[in-house]
């Protein structure tokens, strides 16, 4: 999110063949083999190259365009005589004599897309009488899509927060570009990870008095130094002293709500155990709960005095640790 | 810039299918055709009363992207965002025990 938006001067240009990594003159079926690798190698669930979301989005992009005659065909001839990167600024009217058919990735996609696709095929199904096949549901505008990181301490006492997205919009003449807006929300208290906050009327303008989309956006969290978080419940590891572990004590704990818990550990506690503080994790609806991870930490023996101590406890105990793996 | 907007919680408001065909930029027929054979799932019984929640919503999401990227046939696209669920929650784990 948040992505520059394009100065006034002009856009670069983009060389889509480049992206995918084929010629000029590559066939149909070239584009879709080279397409589908690179989806491969970039699939934001699996991928281990860097950077592999910002790629994906740049081969789709390219791949929009380089697997759609039509604006391939007004691609090429827009792109004769500019290198990548160069300056670029189309010619006024630049597509006329050419009928888009389609309004694919003009729409909610395009929020993914470059500012150059925007300025290149932007106007295309955005005019009135130039409506898109199949537009039952174009009638309303498409919903808009982003993921949100979100703090922790959020959820827990609600929070109104800025957030920054690059956005689509229709001008008065049917033209399309991106613009950054910014959003006040309010961050609703106990939301979960991958839950989705649906801001109505906050997505694309509807076509011919159609009813405008919803902004969909999908929560995540910014990660914590002390918490980790699985669906409602946090986990958190809990440092003790050998002697708290083994007589039982009495620890206070901070959860993210700024609380102060009093824990009780059991006498005998060992490391790896866990303690369940039943509704004091995600307070949603049911709450979920605190999970303390018992990580019994031993002073160093440090001085004459702590190797002393040491030295009693290893005469006067009878204790092996290792009993069990003997046989 | 003062104005400050509520939202709703998908888990609330659960998604009927024309919502969740909008959100997905899909046609209800797809929807409809993907919950029959099972590569969706829903809450409710007939149509008009299925609902759907934010995780089967990005569920959806990927099925379409897999098959669009790929030519998938449905059942592949199932299988693999079946196969990328039990990844996060893998790695969700490894992250709930701090080693990720």
């Amino acid at each position: 999110m948040g992505a520059p938006v394009a100065e006034e001067s002009g856009l670069d240009f983009k060389d889509y063949y480049a992206t995918l990594g084929v010629g000029k003159d590559a066939t149909a079926e070239d584009v879709k083999k080279a397409f589908r690798k690179l989806a491969r190698k970039y699939h934001p669930d699996v991928s281990k190259e860097a950077n592999a979301e910002a790629r994906m989005k740049e081969v789709n992009e390219a791949y929009t365009v380089l697997s759609d005659p039509e604006k391939r065909a007004a691609y090429d001839q827009l792109g004769r005589g500019y290198q990548p990167g160069q300056d670029f600024r189309p010619p006024p009217d630049w597509d006329a004599g050419f009928e888009f058919s389609g309004a694919r990735g003009a729409g909610g996609e395009a929020a993914d897309f470059s500012d150059f696709f925007a300025e290149l095929f932007g106007r295309m199904g955005a005019q009135p009488g130039r409506r898109a096949q199949g537009a039952r549901m174009h009638m309303r505008g498409e919903d808009h899509h982003a993921k949100v990181l979100v703090e922790l301490e959020d959820v827990f006492r609600g929070a109104s927060r800025q957030i920054s997205l690059r956005v689509p919009k229709v001008d008065a003449q049917g033209r399309l570009s991106l613009e950054e807006r910014t959003l006040n929300v309010q961050i609703p208290k106990g939301l979960c990870e991958g839950q989705i906050m649906r801001l109505a009327g906050q997505g694309a303008a509807g076509i011919g008095g159609g009813a405008t989309g919803d902004l969909l956006l999908e929560v995540h969290f910014k990660p914590h130094p002390r918490f980790r978080v699985g669906g409602r419940d946090l986990y958190m590891t809990l440092p003790i002293a050998p002697w708290e572990a083994a007589m039982g004590a009495v620890i206070a704990v901070e959860p993210p709500d700024g609380s102060v818990l009093k824990v009780r550990i059991p006498a005998g506690a060992q490391s790896g155990q866990q303690l369940r503080v039943r509704g004091r994790g995600i307070p949603s609806q049911p709450p979920g709960d605190l999970l303390l991870e018992v990580k019994v930490v031993v002073p160093p023996a440090a001085t004459p005095r702590a190797r002393e101590l040491y030295e009693t406890m290893a005469r006067e105990f009878d204790f092996d640790p290792r009993a069990g793996m003997k046989g | 810039m003062t104005e400050v907007i509520k939202v709703a919680v998908l888990e609330d408001a659960a998604l009927t299918v024309d919502e969740l065909a909008c959100a997905c930029s899909v046609s209800t027929e797809w929807v409809i055709r993907h919950v029959e054979e099972g590569a969706l799932e829903c809450r409710g019984e007939s149509e008009s009363t299925w609902r759907f929640s934010s995780r089967d919503l990005g569920r959806a999401r990927r099925i379409r992207d897999l098959e669009r990227h790929f030519d998938a046939a449905p059942e592949l696209a199932a299988l693999v965002a079946d196969m990328l669920e039990e990844l996060d929650a893998l790695r969700a784990r490894l992250r709930r025990a701090g080693l990720m």
